[in-house]
């Protein structure tokens, strides 16, 4: 933080975006802060802080779930909204985020920005198949979360560009969720493992998500679990197959067998 | 961007407006300075160093009423905010209910966590007034102590929260 | 004897200082501004084992602010320990305030001071070191291998027992009845380790050196002993005692880690630039380059009959000690003098102790103090053995343990550090400490119910049962001074050092219960070695006991003071008199105010001020007992334990402050908790520490606290003051055999690694089959 030159508290996302890309002012914005503002790059010379920019409500809109990126985590844990959607699993994601100091403070779209494996939101925001979406140049972009993480989208948001708000899609709205940090203890940072599950019945189709986070800086979905859970094995086949996925993504031993106990206690209890 | 909106470094300082405890004040900020050094250096001594790094809360004070962490928060990003630290929440002379309640528990060992510890209750109280154990636990969560194992703590809490419940009702 | 007729003690009073610190009063080192103050810097280590070649310190000088630059050739080399303990020091003297070798990643290289903190940093990093890199050993097994590099081959250093084997303190004992395992039925053998872990005191090391009006150097630190900081501080720098006065303000915790004199090199500091001076470690270099518990491995081998007799028993426990042995003797013997003792061993015991060096992190006092590494194994073995006879652990405890006027050889064998006193258990409340806890936990129904349970969620109960000390025998030495003031309050001086544990409320409890008046009445002045008297300091959990037995004596010279002046005051005869509800209350009922006996005195009759001082150790260390009781949950898809329950019953004698002896034993308990389920300092192949921070070496925060209980179980120590016994220590013990051995009844694995993580639950289930 040494090299700051200028504090700027833009009151739209617009004003924000206009500065991030005017050359002159080197700017990098921050919602919360937390960690970013204490590991700033020295090239940041403009610290742009976006707490005035309109972009931290929770609402409903057009039948989804729209959250704020400026939305802390501790207003996700507390938004009724939010605790009723897909069983509260967002609401029960936030509450897990390390400590409440943290969570007054840190942000959803903080929080997605770069991927980490401390991340909280990114293995949730995928199983739900979220959409990101972004202030540009040119007025807005929508992502969903691996596009956001892709080197295609060409953005670097907060550097020259502004994640605005989370469109969680109305069809999850009912989705049996579960959304599990296998960690030393509840506010610890640091994880074994980041899973969200879901699991939907339509008639005889049945449709999951199976996201694993924490093992690499990108969640990921384990596509052939979510097969074999699509093709009604039984839940210790399920549990079988995803602990092989995990094994192939190098998850080592102890976290595919707690891991796949967790997925085959889900599917049974869902039963 | 108009300029009210913006705030320039004058040789390495910057000058922001605030309130502490409840006092309009103008601050010289040092360039790269945490709200907590800042703090500390205009002497609210109150507001504690224990890691720095955003992990032991001991630097909690609360910003337009709710807990952060002084150490994560850059100074000046307090700019035109209300800043209460615990020196604003009571005196000896003048205690506020949740200190008495810390010290009647037998909350109080070594003291260095409990302003942090304090301002949470306080903030906790403010959004629920008859908190269960759970949440008092969740709300104290980022303010570590090392003395008390929290048992004392968490019933200081409890209690002083009847207390205002009685106040309220009187 | 017991407590009831106590006016002042065995009162929960209000701690003394409690509502300022609430208030965030300044109180603590860093509270109070300096003029001129300068910041330092230390440069630390990056390697395990080097020699120090070259070091150039010119660039480092020309950093604007910079006053001053120290390495090695600027110091006198005086071989000294650390360890803030009795003189003479039972450690090694193995540690230079900077010397011209580096032993860990971590050690202390060159040190800077300037007038900002950047300055400071910035300078450190321009101090250019050539290093002959040395191989390192970090392990305890390799160190002690011939061949193996020598961590401590200077020549001046003393009392290293073998330096060639990298051995800091050994110590062995045997008691002899007969053949070795003759009578045994079944022999158990078994190890158990514990990590490097830390205390984690939230106020980390700080130290301002300064300089009074006459030009003494004044360190005001958060210490756990400021009068051997006084002493060991005129020891490495070579000045007189008389040259220093130590202040010990409030203090942020401390543990043990701040029982270690690292004030020497912020004094260097102050004393080259005639500047104030502060040293303030980050949490990083509190947890590298403070001090940590000494990580252990502790192998038992016990042999015992079908009836639940305990035929030999054997101890053998190796402790890592790190780069010096600050404590290593000590720490070592406490493993097993403060653990032995706690069950009859009918015929044979032995005790081998190694303490051994290696290029790793310091080790040093940690609360616990080396029973919590041997109560861990000796606990966990109980409940092997209870097993394999078929006995309920309760009931093989209940038969074993040390009873009333009962000794043990091993209480006279091994002191800390030297030869200890013979000994009988003077007091005990373990059976009723036991009964509480089978109560509470709800012992026998729940064994009943978690007998037959299916799935993946088990649930047991598992007990363990601890001793301490109270003080070191004839070692440990406390003194307090009282003078009376005009309306009848007295300003009571201890050299006593309050952590936060209430040590200044009790022992104002305890002057207050002799002159019968209240304890607010009490002005306390601590830790202060210009104006208080002599005290070790906050230790070996002797302060109720030490400290307070010196206030007491000192509380019954100025009573004495008191009734004389009050005996002329009323014409009374002199044993005729009381002191009560602060008057000097006659046989009769005739009395006179505390308040006219000090006017008197200073105005009066035979005009002098009433004070007096007294001194007080001890030949005994009367233990306080415990009963711990676990109440866990596994999950055995995913490892983790749950603690649902966890009931602590203790027996300190009389709890002088009920309410603070309650609260020293919660954090003790969850000390232990943290320590059994979390905690553990991770390094790299190289030594370099991984996880110094509080965010990846965890300690349990509210949230993650499990329920945890604390009963008071009362007894009355003859030995104490007012029957108390010692309370602070003893609680950090229980966890790791309490929860070791529920999860043995839940589930049927034996945990002896710890902490018990998920992952070692699962391995070890797995392994079970």
């Amino acid at each position: 933080m040494k090299n700051i030159k200028y504090y700027a508290f833009p009151s739209t996302a617009k004003e924000a975006v206009a500065l991030l890309l005017n050359k002159k002012y080197k700017a990098m914005a921050l919602a919360g802060g937390t960690l970013v503002a204490k590991t700033l790059p020295d090239t940041v010379e403009t610290y742009l802080d976006i707490r005035n920019v309109p972009i931290k409500g929770i609402k409903l809109q057009g039948g989804n779930l729209v959250i704020g990126a400026g939305a802390t985590f501790d207003e996700i844990d507390r938004s009724k909204l939010c605790r009723s959607w897909a069983g509260g699993v967002l609401s029960a994601a936030a509450a897990k985020c390390s400590s409440q100091l943290i969570r007054n403070m840190a942000t959803i779209g903080g929080n997605i920005a770069r991927p980490h494996s401390f991340n909280i939101f990114p293995v949730v925001l995928l199983g739900l198949d979220a959409k990101v979406r972004l202030a540009v140049r040119s007025g807005a972009k929508l992502t969903d979360l691996p596009g956001l993480y892709a080197a295609s989208l060409g953005l670097r948001p907060g550097l020259d560009s502004l994640i605005t708000e989370i469109i969680i899609p109305a069809k999850t709205r009912k989705w049996r969720c579960e959304f599990i940090k296998l960690a030393k203890t509840e506010s610890s940072w640091e994880s074994y493992i980041k899973l969200f599950f879901s699991l939907e019945k339509k008639g005889r189709a049945v449709q999951s998500r199976i996201c694993v986070g924490a093992l690499s800086p990108k969640p990921f979905r384990a596509l052939s679990t979510e097969a074999a859970i699509a093709a009604g094995a039984a839940p210790q086949d399920c549990a079988a197959a995803f602990a092989a996925e995990l094994e192939a993504a190098r998850a080592g031993e102890y976290r595919s067998a707690a891991a796949s106990s967790l997925l085959r206690r889900f599917l049974e209890a869902v039963k | 961007m108009n300029n009210k909106n913006m705030i320039e470094a004058k040789k390495g300082f910057f000058e922001i407006t605030l309130t502490v405890n409840g006092e309009p004040l103008e601050l010289a900020v040092k360039n790269g300075e945490f709200l907590l050094d800042a703090l500390r250096r205009h002497g609210w001594k109150s507001v504690k160093k224990g890691c720095d790094t955003g992990d032991c809360g001991s630097c909690t004070v609360l910003l337009d009423g709710k807990p952060v962490l002084g150490c994560l928060v850059p100074a000046v990003t307090a700019h035109g905010r209300a800043v209460t630290t615990i020196e604003g929440l009571g005196t000896v002379r003048k205690p506020h209910a949740l200190q008495e309640a810390f010290v009647a528990a037998g909350a109080v060992q070594c003291g260095f966590c409990i302003p942090g510890m304090i301002l949470s209750s306080k903030a906790l109280l403010d959004a629920v007034p008859a908190p269960t154990e759970a949440e008092i636990r969740k709300a104290l969560d980022g303010n570590l102590c090392r003395c008390t194992g929290y048992v004392k703590q968490v019933e200081a809490v409890k209690n002083a929260a009847k207390k205002l419940a009685g106040k309220r009702r009187a | 004897m017991d407590a009831t007729k106590l006016k002042v003690v065995n009162k929960p009073v209000t701690k003394m200082d409690a509502l300022g610190l609430a208030c965030g009063e300044p109180a603590f080192t860093d509270d109070m501004d300096f003029n001129g103050l300068l910041h330092a810097k230390l440069l630390w280590s990056p390697h395990a084992h080097a020699r120090i070649k070259k070091i150039d310190v010119s660039e480092a000088l020309k950093v604007p602010g910079v006053k001053a630059v120290l390495t090695y050739k600027d110091l006198p080399r005086v071989p000294h320990t650390t360890a803030g303990q009795g003189y003479p020091e039972p450690s090694p003297y193995d540690t230079y305030t900077l010397d011209n070798k580096v032993r860990y990643v971590g050690d202390r290289v060159a040190a800077v001071a300037a007038e900002t903190v950047e300055a400071a940093h910035e300078a450190v990093l321009k101090i250019k070191v050539d290093y002959e890199i040395l191989p390192a050993v970090l392990n305890t097994f390799d160190a002690m291998k011939d061949g193996a590099p020598v961590i401590h081959d200077e020549e001046d250093s003393k009392n290293i027992p073998d330096a060639q084997h990298n051995i800091a303190a050994k110590f062995d004992f045997e008691v002899k009845n007969g053949d070795w395992f003759k009578e045994a039925d079944h022999i158990f053998e078994h190890s158990w380790t514990i990590p490097y872990l830390q205390h984690c005191a939230i106020e980390p090391h700080i130290s301002i050196a300064y300089f009074d009006n006459t030009g003494r150097l004044v360190l005001r630190t958060s210490t756990q002993v400021p009068f051997h900081v006084r002493r060991i501080v005129a020891q490495a720098l070579k000045i007189p005692v008389k040259n220093i006065r130590v202040i010990k303000p409030r203090i942020g915790g401390g543990f043990g880690s701040k029982q270690e004199v690292l004030e020497d090199i912020v004094a260097a500091l102050a004393l080259k630039t005639g500047k104030p001076v502060k040293l303030e470690y980050t949490r990083k270099e509190t947890f590298i380059s403070s001090r940590t518990r000494h990580p252990a491995t502790c192998r038992m081998k016990a042999g015992v009959k079908k009836d639940g007799t305990i035929t030999d028993a054997e101890m053998e426990i190796t402790l890592n000690t790190g780069a010096y042995g600050s404590h290593a003797l000590t720490v070592m013997m406490c493993s097993g003098s403060h653990t032995i003792p706690m069950y009859r061993v009918k015929n044979n015991i032995r005790f081998i102790g190694r303490s051994v060096y290696t290029n790793m992190p310091v080790a040093g006092a940690y609360r616990g103090y080396g029973a919590t590494q041997g109560f861990f194994a000796w606990e966990c073995l109980m409940d092997m053995m209870a097993a394999k006879i078929g006995m309920d652990p309760v009931e093989f405890r209940r038969m074993n343990y040390i009873k009333l006027g009962e000794g043990s050889p091993v209480f006279k064998a091994m002191g800390e550090g030297r030869e200890g006193v013979e000994q009988v258990i003077t007091s005990t409340g373990l059976f009723e400490a036991i009964k509480k806890g089978v109560d509470e936990i709800k012992w026998a129904e729940k064994k009943a119910k978690y007998a037959s349970q299916t799935g993946p969620i088990r649930r047991g109960v598992g007990v363990a049962c601890m001793m301490q000390g109270s003080g070191i025998p004839e070692v440990d030495m406390a003194s307090a001074t009282m003078k009376m003031n005009e309306d009848g309050s007295f300003n009571l001086l201890v050299g006593a050092a309050d952590l936060g544990t209430g040590s200044d409320t009790i022992l104002a409890q305890i002057a207050a219960e002799v002159l019968g008046i209240k304890a607010d009445d009490i002005i306390v002045t601590s830790s202060d070695t210009d104006i208080t008297p002599f005290d070790v300091g906050a230790y070996a959990s002797s302060t109720t006991f030490i400290s307070g037995g010196a206030v007491k004596k000192t509380a019954e010279r100025v009573r004495d003071m008191i009734i004389e002046v009050g005996a002329k005051i009323l014409d009374q005869k002199k044993e005729d008199l009381r002191l009560e509800g602060g008057k000097v209350v006659a046989a009769d009922g005739v009395s006179c105010s505390l308040s006219e006996v000090a006017n008197t005195s200073l105005y009066y009759y035979n005009q002098h001020q009433i004070t007096a001082s007294a001194s007080h150790f001890a030949h005994t260390s009367p233990p306080p007992f415990q009963a711990n009781f676990a109440d866990v949950e596994v999950d055995t898809g995913t490892g983790k334990i749950k603690i649902l329950d966890y009931v602590s019953c203790v027996d300190c004698g009389t709890a002088i402050n009920p309410q603070l002896a309650e609260g020293q034993n919660d954090g003790a308990v969850v000390n232990g908790i943290s320590h059994t389920l979390s905690e553990e300092m991770e390094f790299s192949s190289n030594g370099t520490p991984l996880n110094a921070s509080f965010r990846r070496y965890k300690i349990l925060s509210a949230a993650d606290t499990p329920p945890v209980r604390t009963f008071i179980i009362p007894t009355w120590e003859p030995n104490g003051p007012f029957g108390a016994k010692s309370v602070s220590e003893i609680g950090i013990n229980g966890p790791l055999p309490a929860v070791a051995n529920a999860v043995y009844n839940a589930c049927g694995i034996w945990l002896s690694e710890a902490p018990f993580t998920p992952d070692k639950v699962l391995a070890a289930l797995k392994k079970k089959g």
